[in-house]
């Protein structure tokens, strides 16, 4: 059985259609990030989750059961920190966490659980003068009441340090050893790559990758690109380079400096190739595709559709850096 | 069933309002005023404004006199404290936390009504009760099931008021609406409803005015919440009816009782919660 499980899913509001035909199966046990830039329809995908909103077509099932129908189920066996969410501002932290534990009919103690969440000295302090990174850390901790099956975390990671970061993916890490499934949205893909088991990035509405961050760099030529000084501007035809198996782009032919995107195993191919024509290779070095430049490729519309269409000799991507990527819509 | 969790926290919120504890302060004060008026200063009080005369230094009178504040702060009340109760919730972003937990929209809407209910009766209790211990002192007559007939009746009106608003504020999403068309109920109903009441019986009539009153008039001007409240009082608490007879008893129509009234504010704590419910339950927050 899956955690979550998404058939088609479709929300239309009025003309604007924030999530189409959705797609998604998250794994029980898994750290699952949800991708995407701010729009793209995460939230409106967790609200569908929670029945907070309900699907215009589509199915979604949480822990094998339908969303909308058996919702208050679904519920109580959810840990939700939501997207936007506002705190009581005249309750204290304790009877925030109380209320989370009447409503559960759980068993925790609230100290434990507001320690937990690392505000344990705001316990009796009304929660509205709490500070944006300590609201999220209350909310959160009324998420871990009653030992969840399924943590639903909207953007945790927003509006905390650094040091709040780390706290949250170190409970996410805790909640998943514990045996519960995260499911984990962030815009911002360096929060989700070091805890993640598995990403799916959303873009407009769809799903256009999902795999394991190692697999995303994998599908996307290993994410290596090498830079290499010549001697004088390269004046012969890239086509020779691109015809390299596992070179899928060359950038900055005219000039002494060349930016070739390739997987690995075809570094040496390539300069090899360029040594050939008479070149002399005066500097060269490799750079790891950062995940930034993954994330910004698959969501960046016009990049991710001309790098979709791109044949070896294709046009350079638009904003001239980041790796080639195939665009499974 | 979490209906009882969401009360006890929307009544430990809704309490700490410092308008609403203006409003109380005030209100203690006021009903504590009327009472030491009436008490105090008997003999030149006609509370019955009627052929019947004045009615002095019996509970009656003094119950009848503070049901008249009544009905002004309970409906003004209930919307200060109430018309935020959903439509600010879902405005914030409180309400993805509170929905997030499991609670059927049901519970969230009755669960509400329940709480602010309960916020509401503090003041009524307390400044009624104050009243009343200060007439058991004073007074020759004194009915305690009187008074707590009337107490009680006057939290049933604090019931209906708060079933409007929060009716309301399930109903739209917004906070301006919710207090726009919150206020406009009490406008309508409560401030203009008489000039009303001759409107739609001159219209009704082929745009005359008739020269004996329908039945049906009594019916329409027991509408509003604080009109049967009155008629309600007079229901359960029989010798709150004047002596010369009230409005019911010159109708001969099966409606001509003064019961209407308990049936009227009945029907405003079923309908108006029941609409916004069916509302709130079918929206994407």
């Amino acid at each position: 059985m899956s955690a979550i499980e998404c058939d088609g899913l479709t929300k239309q509001f009025g003309r604007v259609r924030a999530v189409d035909a959705l797609d998604l199966r998250v794994e029980e046990g898994e750290i699952f990030g949800f991708l995407g830039p701010n729009g793209a329809g995460k939230s409106t995908t967790i609200n569908m989750l929670l029945d907070f909103v309900r699907p215009t077509a589509g199915s979604v099932a949480v822990l094998g059961l339908d969303a909308q129908a058996d919702s208050l189920a679904v519920r109580q066996r959810v840990g939700v920190l939501p997207d936007g969410y506002h705190v009581y501002d005249r309750l204290t932290g304790r009877q925030h966490v109380r209320f989370a534990i009447e409503s559960k009919q759980a068993d925790d103690d609230p100290d434990a659980i507001l320690e937990r969440a690392g505000i344990p000295e705001a316990a009796d302090r009304k929660a509205g003068g709490y500070s944006k990174g300590m609201k999220q850390r209350l909310v959160l901790g009324m998420a871990l009441v009653g030992q969840p099956d399924l943590l639903v975390l909207d953007e945790p990671t927003t509006g905390l340090d650094p040091k709040g970061a780390r706290e949250v993916r170190d409970i996410v890490r805790e909640e998943r050893d514990r045996g519960a499934t995260v499911f984990f949205s962030s815009h911002v893909l360096g929060q989700v790559e070091a805890v993640c088991d598995r990403v799916g990035i959303l873009q407009d509405g769809e799903l256009v990758a999902v795999d394991t961050i190692e697999g995303l760099r994998a599908a996307n030529g290993a994410g290596s690109r090498l830079r290499i000084d010549l001697d004088r501007p390269y004046e012969k035809s890239p086509a020779t380079i691109e015809a390299i198996p596992g070179v899928s782009s060359v950038d900055g032919d005219g000039d002494s400096d060349l930016t070739v995107t390739c997987e690995d195993p075809a570094k040496n191919d390539v300069l090899a190739a360029i040594e050939r024509e008479g070149y002399r290779i005066t500097d060269f070095a490799t750079e790891e595709t950062s995940l930034e430049d993954l994330f910004v490729a698959y969501t960046d519309g016009d990049a991710v559709d001309s790098r979709a269409a791109t044949t070896k000799v294709g046009t350079p991507p638009s904003n001239g850096e980041g790796p080639a990527v195939e665009v499974s819509r | 069933m979490t209906l009882a969790a969401v009360a006890k926290k929307d009544f430990q919120d809704a309490v700490r309002s410092r308008s609403f504890w203006a409003l109380s302060v005030l209100f203690v004060g006021l009903a504590m005023l009327v009472a030491y008026i009436y008490i105090e200063l008997p003999g030149g009080l006609m509370v019955n404004t009627g052929s019947s005369g004045a009615r002095t230094s019996d509970d009656v009178g003094l119950i009848l006199f503070l049901s008249s504040i009544a009905g002004l702060f309970i409906s003004l009340t209930a919307i200060v404290v109430a018309y935020r109760s959903l439509a600010g919730e879902r405005e914030l972003g409180s309400m993805a936390v509170l929905l997030g937990l499991p609670h059927t929209r049901r519970d969230v809407v009755f669960g509400k009504a329940l709480g602010r209910t309960l916020v509401l009766a503090l003041p009524i209790v307390f400044g009624f009760g104050t009243a009343a211990l200060y007439g058991y002192l004073s007074l020759n007559e004194f009915s305690l099931l009187d008074f707590g007939t009337f107490i009680g009746l006057a939290v049933l009106l604090a019931l209906a008021w708060i079933s409007i608003v929060v009716g309301i504020s399930a109903a739209t999403g917004s906070t301006s609406r919710a207090s726009a068309l919150a206020v406009g109920v009490f406008l309508v109903f409560e401030l203009l409803w008489g000039g009303l009441s001759v409107g739609i019986l001159w219209v009704a009539n082929g745009f005359a005015l008739p020269a004996t009153t329908p039945d049906w008039l009594y019916l329409v001007n027991t509408i509003p919440p604080s009109a049967a409240f009155d008629a309600a009082i007079m229901a359960l608490i029989p010798s709150a009816v004047p002596a010369s007879g009230s409005a019911a008893s010159e109708i001969g129509a099966f409606y001509g009782t003064e019961w209407l009234g308990l049936v009227v504010l009945l029907a405003w704590i079923v309908v108006p919660l029941a609409i916004g419910y069916r509302r709130f339950s079918r929206a994407d927050l």
